[in-house]
């Protein structure tokens, strides 16, 4: 088994002024290199536990923490938020507000030159990022001209040239289009291929979370609900219902045959499986 | 229509080093608000408006300012011939002098008049020189030119960053106001000036609401990218004085005095 | 034949900054239709609402709601014939109690307050918030503050509703909720016109589909033919829902009809056929 990349211990949270914590006694180990999603109902945490990985919490907001979290060795709590960005970034759901120059180059390559990288490395990493989310074509224009949809790819560019041992990911596809999407998950699936970065994503998109995803953190109510691989989840009919998970399409077309008497051999998750299942079922009663 | 938003170009302006920038713009503030001289001043926004012709900078914007700028500018002429102490009254006072506290109020006079034209010509050209900076130099050369300058990064960082927000306050304040035309607010469209300056102030808490979230979102953002992680960070683009900045940087500094010097001959008169 | 309530006549539209973000754009909206307009990231979508509803301005070409030039009408009046709900939520939230937000609008239309408080209650009950009433709007979930700008959109009582991205960020539930008030308002008698990149909620809801490609309308058409071009809709970055890939690829092997849009309807005639 890979070492732990994240170590999480009775971690409980509470934001300042509040009673109500956030987070209630989450422990879980992420590997080294594992693609971790996290579902589960707005509201339920899932944000606050991401600004936990990389120490914004307990460092940016006050509040009460309890328990520990370790990321690449670090405590996040004793060690500063921007040394944990030398192993960790971070991309936020709004693109908006984390945009902060007037030239896209100079976007990418602002958490490199804080990272103290060489020129020639930053530049080749620009070129790389903006490459990889398609943006190469922008490299000199300004990030107010992007749509809304380019604009969460850059984030994701200027986080991807940082090259973290971890990458947390909050809703980074949520206002993109389906092929879009779909690249950014290939992005990621090419970067863990080569460089063996831990993804930890928060996400509502089952479909891609199926395919692409080692294991499930399901949080509700700030407590972990689940944490398993996306077949088992998709699988569990009453998780999905407690937490309002929508299945793959095609493992809702299983249970739906499956509440009418007709029972595949191997549930399925992904849209070969499902095809090649449907086939085994539909060909072996007839023959 | 910013008139802070960078503006990519070639020009001379653009091609000044950003501290040659950053002095001219502190020199020439510094200059003026020591000018008197109706004449200085004049030559000074003369000077200005042919540099932002020059480095092709769009008049569009100017003009929808300076259209803003001539409404303060009434106002403040109005304001300094009201309170400004002077005899060349050009309206007696409408109270006369023995009533208590009041007395002598209402009177229009010519001393506050040319003062109130002197203060407004400043600030219009004031409001000319600080965009043919920040509208030639992007945001982070501007940053390393105050680095250069001997300011820390995060400082120059904060600085240029909350000039480089104005622009997006814009924005932002107008998408609020295309929402409040949506839902059926009439003033910004039909209304007289005071039916507008009335429905002003309904922007304010979306925005200050908007602001507050941002700043924070923005602090998290910048923590996640590292920034201030280290003493120094590398810069992918440097700047470099050349000769022709230094020369600028005499022209400018000869300019200044000159202007100051003439400034007070033409007072001595 | 039911009235055109929105005409779109050979719309372009330029940035000040000359760039072009819409060509000769012709489109009719019918009276009580939901149409969907789908298309990939910078395809023209939010440019084309804007111009819709008066933010814009065609650069060339024009734009009628009910018959009249929205080039002759402020915001202000095509807000009452077109309820436009933006993206952000949150930039047009102004009051300070969910009840004050909902009658913004019917404060600036100068109504009565017993037809106000009439109207708030039934807007406020049509997206389900009405025990939020005394609440602060911004401190509610995403999805109730998407709630609340609808309620206050629908309060002032346009016939046509646009929602630009209703649904992006937010989760399952949101997403249903938010596309049931659609619904229930299309069955009252309006017209729905909404923007997304969730393939299954287009499937699911519109009756119409246009998607828009670089600038330009690429097709026009219902939903099973929309999703019978897989190829042609690659080209702008669109996917059809999993469960239609899904019953396409079965085909090859099992008779089932070409375009399947619903997992019922993929399992209702897997169960016929496979019975046969």
């Amino acid at each position: 088994m890979a070492e732990a990349m994240i170590k999480i211990e009775n971690l409980s949270y509470r934001y300042p002024r509040t009673k109500k914590w956030v987070l209630k006694d989450i422990s879980i180990e992420i590997h080294k290199g594992e693609f971790i999603a996290i579902m589960g109902e707005n509201g339920a945490g899932k944000t606050t536990f991401c600004q936990c990985l990389n120490g914004v919490i307990p460092h940016s907001h006050e509040g009460k923490l309890k328990g520990v979290v370790i990321v690449d060795g670090m405590v996040t709590a004793e060690t500063p938020i921007s040394k944990l960005a030398d192993s960790i970034g971070m991309v936020l759901e709004d693109p908006e507000t984390q945009l902060f120059t007037t030239i896209i180059r100079n976007e990418v390559a602002f958490g490199p030159e804080n990272l103290n990288i060489p020129i020639d490395e930053i530049k080749r990493r620009v070129n790389w990022a903006l490459e990889v989310v398609g943006l190469t074509e922008y490299i000199d224009e300004a990030p107010t001209a992007l749509s809304g949809g380019q604009k969460q790819r850059l984030a994701i560019a200027a986080a991807l040239a940082m090259l973290p041992k971890v990458l947390v990911l909050d809703e980074p596809t949520s206002q993109l289009d389906p092929i879009g999407t779909r690249e950014v998950y290939n992005v990621i699936r090419e970067i863990r291929e080569k460089h063996d970065i831990t993804i930890v994503m928060a996400t509502h998109k089952s479909e891609e979370i199926a395919e692409f995803a080692d294991k499930v953190l399901v949080i509700k109510d700030g407590q972990v609900a689940a944490f398993d691989k996306p077949w088992n989840i998709f699988n569990d009919e009453q998780l999905l219902k407690d937490n309002w998970i929508r299945p793959p399409q095609v493992s809702a077309l299983t249970n739906y045959l499956n509440d009418r008497g007709e029972m595949l051999e191997k549930f399925p998750v992904l849209l070969e499986d499902a095809v090649t299942e449907i086939m085994k079922w539909y060909k072996g009663e007839r023959v | 229509m910013s008139l802070i938003e960078y503006h990519p170009g070639k020009s001379f302006m653009h091609k000044l080093d950003p501290r040659v920038k950053i002095f001219m713009m502190s020199i020439l503030t510094i200059v003026i608000f020591m000018v008197q001289n109706f004449y200085v001043i004049a030559a000074l926004f003369i000077t200005f408006l042919a540099l932002w012709n020059n480095a092709k900078l769009p008049a569009k914007n100017l003009k929808n300012y300076f259209i803003f700028m001539i409404g303060l500018l009434g106002f403040i002429i109005l304001l300094q011939t009201l309170f400004y102490p002077g005899s060349h009254y050009i309206l007696k006072p409408l109270i006369p002098n023995f009533v208590p506290l009041i007395g002598g109020m209402g009177a229009l006079k010519w001393e506050g008049f040319l003062f109130g034209l002197l203060l407004g010509l400043r600030l219009i050209t004031l409001i000319v020189l600080m965009p043919l900076v920040t509208m030639t130099t992007p945001i982070h050369l501007l940053a390393l030119g105050l680095v250069r300058l001997g300011m820390s990064y995060k400082i120059a960082f904060m600085t240029t960053t909350a000039i480089n927000l104005i622009p997006t306050f814009e924005s932002e304040t107008q998408v609020i106001m295309d929402a409040q035309k949506m839902r059926g607010m009439k003033d910004f469209e039909e209304g007289g000036i005071l039916k507008k300056m009335k429905a002003y102030p309904a922007l304010v808490v979306p925005l200050v609401i908007g602001a507050m979230r941002r700043a924070q979102m923005m602090g998290v953002a910048m923590d996640a990218r590292a920034f201030g992680a280290y003493q120094t960070r590398t810069y992918i683009e440097d700047i470099k004085m050349q000769k022709k900045d230094y020369l600028v940087i005499i022209l400018i500094a000869i300019y200044a005095v000159a202007a100051v010097v003439i400034n007070y001959m033409l007072q001595g008169r | 034949m039911k009235s055109v309530v929105l005409k779109i006549d050979d719309l372009s539209y330029k940035y000040s900054t000359g760039s072009t973000a819409l060509e000769h754009i012709n489109i009719e909206i019918y009276e009580n239709e939901f149409v969907a307009i789908i298309g990939q990231n910078g395809a023209g979508k939010s440019t084309l609402l804007k111009n819709i509803t008066g933010l814009l301005t065609p650069t060339v070409g024009n734009t009628y709601v009910n018959g009249r030039n929205t080039k002759d009408l402020t915001v202000s009046k095509i807000a009452m014939e077109i309820g436009f709900v933006l993206q952000n939520p949150d930039r047009q939230l102004f009051a300070e109690t969910v009840e004050e937000e909902v009658a913004y609008g019917l404060k600036n239309a100068k109504l009565p307050a017993d037809l106000i408080e009439q109207k708030v209650v039934e807007s406020l009950t049509a997206v389900g918030l009405q025990d939020k009433r005394k609440e602060f709007p911004p401190a509610l979930s995403k999805g109730d503050r998407a709630k609340v700008v609808i309620a206050s959109v629908i309060a002032m009582g346009a016939k046509i509703i646009i929602l630009d991205e209703p649904t992006s960020g937010q989760d399952y539930r949101g997403c249903y909720q938010i596309m049931n008030i659609a619904k229930e308002l299309h069955k009252m008698g309006r017209t729905i016109v909404f923007v997304t990149h969730n393939m299954s909620l287009v499937a699911e809801y519109a009756k119409r589909i246009i998607v828009m490609s670089r600038k330009r309308v690429m097709m026009d058409s219902d939903a099973e033919d929309v999703f019978s071009q897989p190829e042609k809709l690659a080209t702008t970055n669109i996917t059809p829902p999993q469960i239609t890939l899904l019953a396409s690829k079965l085909q090859e092997f099992i008779p089932i009809k070409k375009t399947v849009l619903f997992i019922d309807e993929l399992g209702d005639e897997l169960l016929v056929l496979h019975r046969k």
